[in-house]
């Protein structure tokens, strides 16, 4: 027994927790950049910009695939997170099925089963590069479980927005490129909307639209827009407001992801194909009367 | 953000075209040609690859297979569950492969058990992003099957934004087959004829397909590539996983 | 105005240097080649027709390799008219040159010209710069190198006329296979002295289609659609004359179009 129990345990002087370690544990973020491969340049980002940026270069070697229109805001009953499904790689549709609402919350949780009841933790929306948003937004989600085992509570979304604003601010320059939206209800704010960008802008609001077809959604919403919308009439105008992006922005398109954010936490409201959304406005509603059927 | 600012540019010649953020010197990229293809089913996948490895008009080798076993025991590839296809720099979809290999069988020495499909996607995606600044000049698609036994199939650009999906192609010839397998595989554009009048005729739904459906789709796909694109040809490597294992198929393409 | 019209040269200038692409043309990925035998010349691909005893294989831009022939083998034929004499090889490759030196390289036709004359046997290239060679056996587009291999290794003195085609035969199947830019069939055009000239289209066939493995006819009702409208043989006579044809395939379809495959 005395022998297991030496094997278990240490003498008093000698500590436990290297300094790395603890470091590691006392420090809310860890030390970052510092696993990031670089170009052997005098100057990282030209090389990056000149082999990917298919805008100043169409024909540059790698084309990545970027989002496009999403939008999300604060009424009454919660929040509106709407988006589209397109992604492009230059003039390319990379994909007409990119879930662009990412789920920031315990890790597992975004990945279980699909249930009706709400799913606790905050969402976050996908514009700019996509792996951008993907490998930050599941990075947040990880600062956000620490965060929810150190402190017993979840993390507020203005503490959520930080962390990735302050991330972003500190890779100004290198050339990520990403507009996000965090949403989520948190006893302490109530709902609440940021929006983060690589800029390392972050702004609190009611609404917001990001991507290259924000204009329109913007057109679309700040004409119907209340803030004591009842929950249909949000939901309602989401899908809209996002139909309209998609219906004149060419890097807009595909299928329609809506979530609703509530105190208990958010619920899916489909993953539908824009194009018989698009023919039953028309047709119901009489709107979109420049397109016609008319041979 | 600049780069939306940008996008919303409605005209075709911005002003940051004139200007063209241009770098010689450091070029450390080739791009090697050929094409992949990915298609699942209800209870397996099928990775396939032309084998042929070009630079500019010249053929380097009508035999560099593009499609890899990943987390095998040993050299050959045995007792793997999971497979990689890289496509577009050829050392780089290498460096790729070998880094994947190396972590997936860390991983089964460390917890005696093999990595689930799910998680080999997200470290992959992982291992790409770690090149955000100095990408891999690849397009990877990963496949197997997942913790049910269904299909699985991950498709990635080349800094790690990836997706699961029934069916993806990649490559050189990514922009002919796609299109197809649109078509074919999830039934995009196609109806159910006397479904209904106008706006009431029902989509056809997409199903998993049959195995021996999903390869003659496959071979016709290069079949057709072969006709259209010349850095596609040769060889057809086809991998196909299912609970038996993985089996490896290859079928000649022209060589012209 | 005769010659080229170069109206929208500076808006095309001034567009590319703000980093506008070009148009590209038509360019043809092509192996080309040329091997005199003891009473003749054979030559591969891509051929066009000069005169009765002079043909020219193009690789390079296809409108320029098109035109340019053409251009030549009708000022070809006036020169033989005038002259009261067959027309020489060496006439119409210092033709060719001068049109392709006057232009600096911009008519990118790159040009093997084989013929027989009253000199005898005549095989030369003509480069879009204006330069020319004369060569027992020729190669050039982007499958030369490799076509020029087959030759370098192969090629003898003494060759017959059915040694010569394979030799050249072997060529071009050597830019098939190892050029990216060349593909598909062989063509074969002898010219032979006192002979006509015979033109062997698809010589060899060494790339047949693949056949599909499935069948890809979708049932009528598949596409959906918006609108129909029918027009009835009744409606259209208020416009045209409709006339009924037999059910004969042939008669139907008219005079058939003469399609390169």
């Amino acid at each position: 027994m005395d022998k297991i129990v030496a094997q278990y345990s240490r003498p008093s002087y000698q500590n436990v927790y290297s300094e790395q370690d603890q470091q590691d544990l006392t420090e809310s973020l860890p030390p970052l950049s510092l696993k990031f491969a670089l170009p052997p340049v005098a100057n990282p980002s030209a090389f990056l910009r000149a082999m990917t940026d298919d805008h100043s270069n169409p024909s540059c070697p790698i084309k990545l695939a970027h989002g496009t229109t999403t939008l999300a805001f604060r009424f009454q009953g919660g929040i509106i997170v709407c988006t589209d499904s397109r992604a492009t790689a230059g003039n390319w549709i990379a994909s007409q099925t990119v879930k662009k609402v990412i789920p920031v919350s315990r890790l597992s949780r975004g990945e279980d089963k699909p249930t009706n009841e709400p799913t606790p933790g905050l969402l976050g929306t996908m514009a700019g590069g996509a792996a951008d948003c993907q490998y930050w937004l599941r990075y947040l989600s990880q600062q956000c479980t620490l965060h929810e085992i150190r402190h017993k509570r979840r993390i507020t979304v203005a503490a959520a927005s930080k962390i990735l604003a302050n991330l972003t601010y500190s890779y100004k320059g290198y050339g990520l490129s990403m507009g996000t939206m965090l949403a989520g209800v948190t006893p302490q704010e109530g709902p609440a909307l940021y929006y983060i960008d690589s800029d390392g802008t972050r702004l609190p609001g009611n609404l917001f639209c990001v991507g290259s077809g924000q204009t329109f959604a913007y057109g679309v919403l700040d004409a119907n827009y209340r803030y004591d919308l009842t929950e249909q009439e949000a939901l309602a105008l989401g899908r809209r407001a996002i139909l309209a992006a998609m219906h004149r922005d060419a890097y807009s398109g595909g299928f329609i992801n809506l979530y609703h954010v509530k105190e208990e936490g958010w619920v899916h409201h489909g993953f539908d194909d824009m194009n018989p959304i698009f023919w039953k406005t028309k047709l119901e509603s009489g709107e979109f009367s420049n397109v016609t059927s008319e041979l | 953000m600049d780069h939306q600012a940008r996008e919303t540019v409605g005209y075709s010649f911005s002003e940051s075209t004139a200007s063209g953020v241009k770098q010689h010197g450091f070029y450390p990229y080739t791009d090697n040609g050929g094409s992949t293809l990915g298609i699942t089913g209800s209870d397996f996948a099928i990775l396939a690859g032309d084998t042929r490895s070009t630079s500019g008009y010249n053929i380097n080798s009508r035999m560099v297979p593009k499609v890899f076993k990943i987390g095998g025991d040993d050299e050959t590839g045995e007792g793997a569950n999971i497979v990689l296809s890289v496509v577009g720099f050829a050392a780089d979809g290498t460096a790729l492969k070998e880094r994947l290999d190396t972590v997936v069988r860390m991983y089964k020495y460390q917890h005696g058990k093999p990595m689930t499909v799910s998680a080999c996607a997200q470290r992959l995606s992982t291992i790409l992003y770690q090149k955000r600044f100095f990408p891999y000049y690849v397009h990877a698609i990963l496949a197997g099957l997942d913790e049910e036994g269904k299909g699985a199939l991950y498709s990635y650009d080349p800094v790690g934004s990836y997706e699961r999906e029934q069916c993806r192609a990649a490559g050189a010839a990514a922009s002919l087959i796609m299109p197809f397998l649109d078509n074919q595989v999830n039934f995009k554009n196609q109806y159910i004829p006397g479904s209904g009048e106008g706006h009431a005729l029902a989509a056809k739904k997409a199903e998993p397909l049959p195995l021996e459906t999903v390869k003659g789709l496959v071979r016709d796909a290069f079949t057709s590539a072969v006709e259209r694109h010349i850095e596609v040809g040769d060889n057809l490597q086809m991998v196909i996983i299912t609970k038996d294992g993985i089996q490896e198929v290859y079928h000649p393409l022209k060589k012209d | 105005m005769p010659g080229f019209d170069f109206s929208n040269y500076n808006r095309n200038a001034a567009l590319h240097a703000r980093g506008v692409p070009l148009p590209k043309a038509t360019s043809t990925g092509t192996t080309i080649v040329g091997c005199i035998y003891d009473n003749g010349v054979v030559n591969c691909e891509k051929l066009h027709y000069i005169a009765p005893k002079i043909w020219c294989a193009g690789a390079g831009t296809a409108a320029d390799t098109e035109f340019t022939t053409a251009l030549i083998s009708s000022n070809v034929e006036l020169h033989s008219l005038s002259t009261g004499r067959d027309p020489r090889v060496i006439t119409c490759m210092t033709m060719l040159k001068q049109h392709l030196f006057r232009y600096q390289g911009h008519i990118g036709a790159y040009l093997v010209v084989a013929g027989v004359d009253p000199t005898g046997v005549g095989l030369y290239t003509v480069h879009a710069h204006g330069s020319t060679d004369k060569l027992p056996y020729v190669t050039m587009g982007s499958g030369s190198l490799a076509a020029m291999s087959v030759f370098e290794s192969m090629w003898q003195p003494d060759l017959n006329k059915e040694g010569a085609i394979a030799l050249c035969a072997e060529a071009i199947k050597a830019g098939i296979f190892n050029d990216l830019g060349s593909g598909s069939n062989v063509d074969v055009c002898v010219i032979e002295k006192d002979k006509p000239t015979q033109l062997l289209r698809n010589y060899e066939k060494p790339n047949e289609r693949g056949q599909k493995e499935r069948n890809y006819r979708f049932p009528r009702g598949t596409t959906a659609w918006l609108n129909q409208k029918v027009i009835s043989k009744e409606d259209m006579k208020k416009y045209v004359t409709i006339e009924t044809l037999s059910g004969d395939d042939n008669l139907a379809a008219g005079e058939k179009m003469e399609v390169d495959v």
